[in-house]
């Protein structure tokens, strides 16, 4: 059939062609890598103080993601470090972006979330001379370094601050996934709560992700109708989703609140958000990239970054300052004074293990 | 056919990527970024070097070649599998059961048994679409995607309380036995043995449609159902349960090699929407399954060097995947351009 050869010969003509351009696109990139072996930057290609950073989400969320990028551009502003990011989506590629980190000369990785942690005790032991720092991990070995963020005690203190301004006695929480972290948040935030009014009731609603804002508005609706009116969170983008439910309930006349989390979100949306119970990420990184570089970082153990380092803490929204009475806001420095010297107990969650040998 | 014809092809094709470059250039320049470092790491991250060819570029094909398989698979044979998400996920849980409880075993014997049991599940989980399918008539593009969101929840489920890693602290499983991962086939790069299967499945799945009566018959069912009835030589149903089995087998077993070959767990997000990449890569192959393999390369050099413009020349993510989508739409417009005007005219038919 004549049909079938003038196939054969596309087909044939196809592949030539394709030949072609696979071998265009060959020198082409053999031109490239020829260049960037002239390029008088690489020189110092495995000199210099270089600093990385990995997340899973976008570093425009406002929040969790958001403040590591802040963490490393204050690394490059102090040391004059040369920086990089990449957004990784899949757990197969956190090997990928540690390994090509690692090979182009970069020491210290921040990978900004526990999900990287197998993967980092993988690419470390293969790497000795670099550190990996996990943000939120749980596995230690020699450089692979957990930063434990305190943030259990700006929830302890939001606690506080929702239970005396609650009227329907009943507050909220929306988290992201649940995680022993996140849960410690949570429950730092119930301990609170419960320390200046036994009877408040606190209402837990997961939603799985960190990012799904439609999904987080849909718990904070739900949480509302429940009764509760003074609302916290522990997500990253999706947190705008709470924030928009409690904006939202609120101009149909109900009284309802929000707090902030992870970073300072009091300006987010200045007239319903009470306060953030924040974790300073950027001087926590600024701090660990100081001790790497004194060489004073110590190996095989993690950095907890609390409420001591002033790392942790609640911070009152300024425009909403009125809302809080005087005696409230005694209370709040009594508390964390009281946290940082030791005489109010925050309930913590531990959960790291040594990694040695193989893994 | 002219000669001519090609030519005019073949400068439209370039016309077309000229197009993109320049659009790409101008986007990049705005944002104050420098196009040529970004064209350089995109190209060095993807084709560069050893590493970066063999690590990155095909263990990214790996998934995208045998899902993609299995999605040319059901739209070869008429069947509209939007599931090869779901399908990937149900073998990778599948696969991470047996890969945590055959670590005593040698790897001839373990191995290979996680590969039947991750694409069981995954045809498990295509058969209840084709039983809709057959049984009752329900279109299976949307019981497909249904089961999509299942098996997502699934995993989430299945990684906080059954198969949680033994200290129960993180939403993941244990990672298996070092005797059920998949030996690397390049030393020093991750290019892991799935990839030789991968190919092996292409020419399989090539010579079983082309030269065998089943072949046949479903490439026939996907030309015409309704001739195909007529004809009264095959079972309709018969004929679609054997496609989403098929279908969903290949799928599955994708999910086992990405949990013997890279991931050695099972994780949430563990396949960022390989499901839907995969339909890209059946379609801008034409059904084609040789070609399967190239434009499953094509996508894991797109995604590799997207990961090294982040890193080497400091693009945002959200940047990177709008050049990816600039990419993919110039090839896809040139591919088509090309094969409209390369179509000889028939008059004579």
């Amino acid at each position: 059939m004549s049909r079938v050869s003038e196939r054969g010969t596309i087909l044939g003509n196809a592949v030539s062609k394709i030949k072609r351009v696979i071998s265009v696109v060959l020198l082409f990139t053999m031109a490239c890598s020829d260049a960037r072996n002239e390029d008088p930057l690489s020189e110092s290609e495995f000199s210099g103080f270089r600093v990385a950073l990995l997340t899973s989400g976008p570093v425009s969320d406002a929040g969790w993601y958001g403040s590591a990028y802040e963490g490393i551009q204050l690394i490059e502003k102090t040391f004059g470090a040369r920086i990089s990011h990449q957004q990784t989506s899949t757990p197969a590629e956190f090997d990928e972006a540690l390994r090509a980190y690692a090979v182009s000369g970069y020491r210290l990785i921040f990978a900004h979330g526990f999900e990287y942690q197998d993967a980092a005790i993988r690419v470390g032991e293969q790497f000795p001379e670099v550190t990996i720092i996990v943000s939120s991990g749980g596995r230690v070995s020699e450089n692979v370094i957990p930063l434990i963020f305190e943030l259990e005690e700006g929830s302890y203190i939001a606690g506080v601050v929702a239970s005396r301004i609650t009227k329907t006695g009943i507050v909220g929480m929306v988290g992201g996934v649940s995680t022993p972290p996140a849960e410690a948040t949570f429950t730092g935030f119930e301990a609170g709560a419960k320390s200046v009014n036994p009877d408040v009731e606190v209402l837990v609603n997961w939603i799985g992700s960190w990012d799904d804002v439609a999904m987080a508005k849909e718990a904070a609706v739900t949480l509302i109708r429940r009764g509760v009116d003074v609302l916290i969170h522990n997500t990253d983008a999706a947190s705008f989703g709470v924030f928009q439910a409690v904006r939202e309930a609120r101009d149909s006349g109900e009284e309802v609140w929000a707090m902030g989390m992870n970073r300072d979100q009091n300006d987010v949306v200045p007239e319903v958000i009470l306060g953030s119970a924040v974790i300073r990420i950027p001087e926590a990184f600024l701090r660990l990239a100081k001790l790497w570089k004194e060489g004073k970082l110590p190996s095989g153990e993690a950095y907890y970054a609390g409420g001591q380092s002033g790392a942790a803490d609640y911070v009152v929204n300024p425009s909403l300052a009125g809302k809080y009475k005087p005696e409230l806001m005694a209370e709040i420095d009594s508390i964390r004074l009281g946290i940082i010297d030791g005489l109010i107990a925050v309930p913590r969650i531990d959960f790291l293990e040594r990694v040695e040998g193989s893994f | 056919m002219k000669g001519h014809d090609a030519w005019v092809a073949l400068a439209v094709s370039l016309l077309a990527l000229l197009l993109t470059v320049f659009l790409t250039t101008g986007a990049l320049v705005l944002g104050g970024y420098s196009p040529l470092l970004t064209f350089q790491s995109l190209l060095a991250g993807s084709f560069g070097s050893l590493d970066s060819f063999f690590g990155v570029t095909l263990v990214r094909a790996v998934p995208l070649i045998v899902i993609g398989l299995a999605v040319t698979v059901a739209f070869k044979s008429g069947v509209w599998n939007i599931g090869a998400e779901g399908q990937f996920y149900a073998g990778a849980i599948a696969g991470v059961w047996v890969g945590l409880n055959v670590g005593d075993y040698p790897s001839y014997f373990s191995v290979p048994l996680v590969f039947l049991s991750a694409s069981v599940a995954g045809a498990l989980w295509a058969l209840l679409p084709a039983l809709m399918r057959t049984r009752l008539g329900v279109g299976e593009v949307v019981t497909t995607i249904l089961m999509n969101f299942v098996a997502i929840h699934l995993v989430s489920y299945i990684v906080r309380w059954p198969l949680q890693e033994e200290r129960g602290v993180f939403p993941n499983t244990d990672l298996i036995d070092e005797s059920v991962r998949l030996p690397t086939i390049v030393p020093g790069t991750g290019l892991h043995l799935g990839f030789v299967v991968a190919v092996i499945l292409v020419i399989g799945l090539s010579f079983f449609f082309s030269n065998t009566s089943m072949g046949f018959q479903l490439r026939a069912m996907g030309g015409s159902q309704e001739a195909t009835r007529v004809s009264g030589r095959s079972s309709i149903p018969q004929l679609l349960i054997v496609t989403f089995l098929l279908s969903g087998s290949l799928a599955g077993l994708a999910g086992g090699i990405e949990i013997a070959g890279r991931s050695f767990a099972l994780y949430e997000g563990l396949s960022p929407g390989w499901g839907y990449t995969a339909i890209a890569v059946a379609l801008l192959a034409d059904l084609n399954f040789i070609a399967v393999l190239f434009t499953g390369i094509f996508f894991g050099a797109l995604e590799g060097g997207a990961g090294a413009m982040q890193r080497e020349a400091g693009i945002p993510a959200t940047w990177v995947a709008g050049i990816e989508a600039l990419v993919l739409l110039s090839v896809l417009a040139s591919d088509r351009l090309f094969r409209r005007l390369l179509r000889p005219r028939r008059k004579e038919d």
